[in-house]
């Protein structure tokens, strides 16, 4: 509890100090500017144009779906073995697993917006970068994510299966798999979900889907900005729902 | 069929668990072990499959040295022993025959298993087992769904289906309420009767172990002090293996 108030003091200290904080508070009137251009048709449309513009963001929304399923899935299953290879409980010596959780916090330590850039820089502009992106981003969370869940699972039905002649690759089979595949199947959905809401940012640095038209927008057709995030925000409720159902299901 | 010859087990935090062991146990026998927490039960039992290495001595196992032995020879030798958890050890997210299968995967290659594709003598076999346990009709419910009793009866289930010839059981009813430990002792004591199989078990309940087995074990603070049939047992042989007498909860009752 006192280290809760403490961060919030000192948080709010440091708000303080910064030169930018603006003393006379936050300009909400600003704020509700921009609200009103992102929600109501600008230069000349009508309701009718913004909609019409709504359908015709069924590309970048699938390319958008396509990149992220690519991403997401390639990425995890780049992961599962390198988590297996970390998780302290199946690879006893230090010096496997070592090694690779370095590698795995390199990886990670990099934001998406750059690991997006350096793509950009190797394949060009494009689908392709916000793949690459997306594997690399997937790939670094979900092996520290996975690696710790095989960590706590119960080792005994693995001691059993080694008792009766298994190798180590069978008892994982069988004892390890059937226990971590269901919180697998589960975090995929999870990151599934956080790379759509980033593809939207991706599409600054040159990856394509639903980010594009944003970016393309931002000065001139805040409607079409406006638009575009309702038409994603819509998505992300939908892809957030079918997570939660087929996670509830595994369970 | 079991041989140990000047046993010794350090741990490597220095902690001695057996002192100079020297034991020999016959095919077909039933034997307890008891003791003490901490006297030497669990290593003792767990150094006759190596799942905890001896650190000096010799064990034979049918008249095999099992200290040099590792990688494949030592998994077909853990093949045909079974072993008995207090905590069942069960997947539990698997069915019961998923589970019961398991006890043939050392039997065949890493690659079939991987995929999960079993002969169909060892799918009868999984399904024999269960028979014989009187759990068939439980087959393809899931393990944690099943009450302590029946997981222990697909455990040994489990272990019959490697047609094991030895089957070790580190405390096997201690979590379990007294009538289903009965039952599970029962089964025990078929298995060793009608099949033939030599069974070691730890006994935390001195009553059961002297009801069930035919050859006791004592151990004290890593050595043997009592070896020899359970009519052999007399109170003060019991205080020494226990440095005083029996606890409430190391009698089962009745």
């Amino acid at each position: 509890m006192v280290i809760l108030v403490g961060l919030v003091v000192g948080f709010w200290q440091f708000i303080r100090l910064d030169p930018g904080y603006n003393p006379e508070g936050f300009r909400l009137d600003q704020l509700w500017i921009i609200v009103e251009k992102l929600f109501t048709p600008q230069r000349g449309r009508d309701w009718s144009d913004l909609f019409r513009y709504m359908l015709t963001l069924e590309n970048p929304l699938l390319q958008t779906l396509k990149m992220c399923f690519a991403g997401t899935i390639i990425g995890s299953l780049m992961a599962f073995p390198l988590a297996i290879l970390s998780a302290k409980n199946i690879v006893k010596t230090p010096i496997i697993y070592w090694p690779m959780r370095i590698l795995m916090n390199l990886i990670r330590t990099i934001p998406t917006m750059v690991l997006a850039v350096i793509a950009v820089i190797f394949v060009g502009t494009g689908l392709l970068a916000g793949i690459i992106a997306l594997i690399l981003f997937t790939f670094g969370i979900m092996s520290k994510m996975l690696y710790e869940v095989i960590e706590t699972i119960d080792m005994g039905s693995y001691e059993a299966l080694e008792s009766t002649g298994a190798n180590k690759v069978q008892s994982f089979r069988f004892a390890v798999l059937p226990q971590i595949f269901p919180i697998f199947l589960g975090y995929i959905l999870y990151i599934f979900e956080i790379n759509i809401r980033s593809s939207a940012i991706l599409a600054y640095v040159g990856a394509e889907g639903i980010g594009t038209p944003i970016r393309d927008n931002t000065l001139y057709n805040y409607d079409y900005v406006g638009a575009t995030i309702i038409v994603l925000l819509a998505l992300i409720l939908i892809v957030q729902g079918i997570s939660g159902l087929v996670r509830r299901k595994l369970q | 069929m079991i041989k140990f010859v000047d046993v010794s087990k350090t741990y490597p935090n220095g902690v001695q668990a057996l002192r100079k062991v020297n034991l020999e146990i016959n095919k077909g026998e039933f034997v307890a072990i008891i003791g003490l927490s901490g006297a030497g039960k669990s290593t003792l039992l767990r150094s006759i499959n190596k799942m905890i290495p001896i650190t000096s001595g010799q064990l034979f196992l049918d008249n095999t040295e099992i200290s040099s032995i590792k990688g494949r020879a030592l998994r077909r030798l853990r093949r045909s022993i079974g072993m008995i958890f207090q905590s069942f050890n069960l997947v539990k997210r698997m069915s019961v025959y998923n589970n019961v299968l398991t006890g043939r995967v050392a039997y065949r290659s890493t690659l079939r298993t991987l995929f999960g594709f079993f002969p169909r003598e060892d799918k009868m076999l999984a399904l024999e087992s269960l028979d014989t346990m009187g759990i068939l009709d439980k087959a393809f419910i899931r393990a944690d769904q099943l009450s302590g009793g029946q997981q222990q009866r697909v455990a040994l289930a489990r272990a019959l289906t490697q047609q094991p010839r030895l089957i070790l059981a580190d405390e096997p009813v201690a979590s379990l309420d007294p009538i289903t430990t009965v039952q599970v002792m029962d089964d025990f004591a078929r298995i060793n009767r009608d099949f033939g199989i030599t069974i070691v078990a730890n006994m935390h309940h001195v009553d059961l172990a002297l009801k069930y087995a035919n050859r006791i074990i004592g151990i004290k603070e890593g050595s043997i002090v009592f070896d020899g049939g359970s009519s052999q047992i007399t109170d003060d042989i019991l205080v020494n293996i226990y440095g005083r007498s029996l606890k409430h909860d190391e009698v089962l009752g009745e």
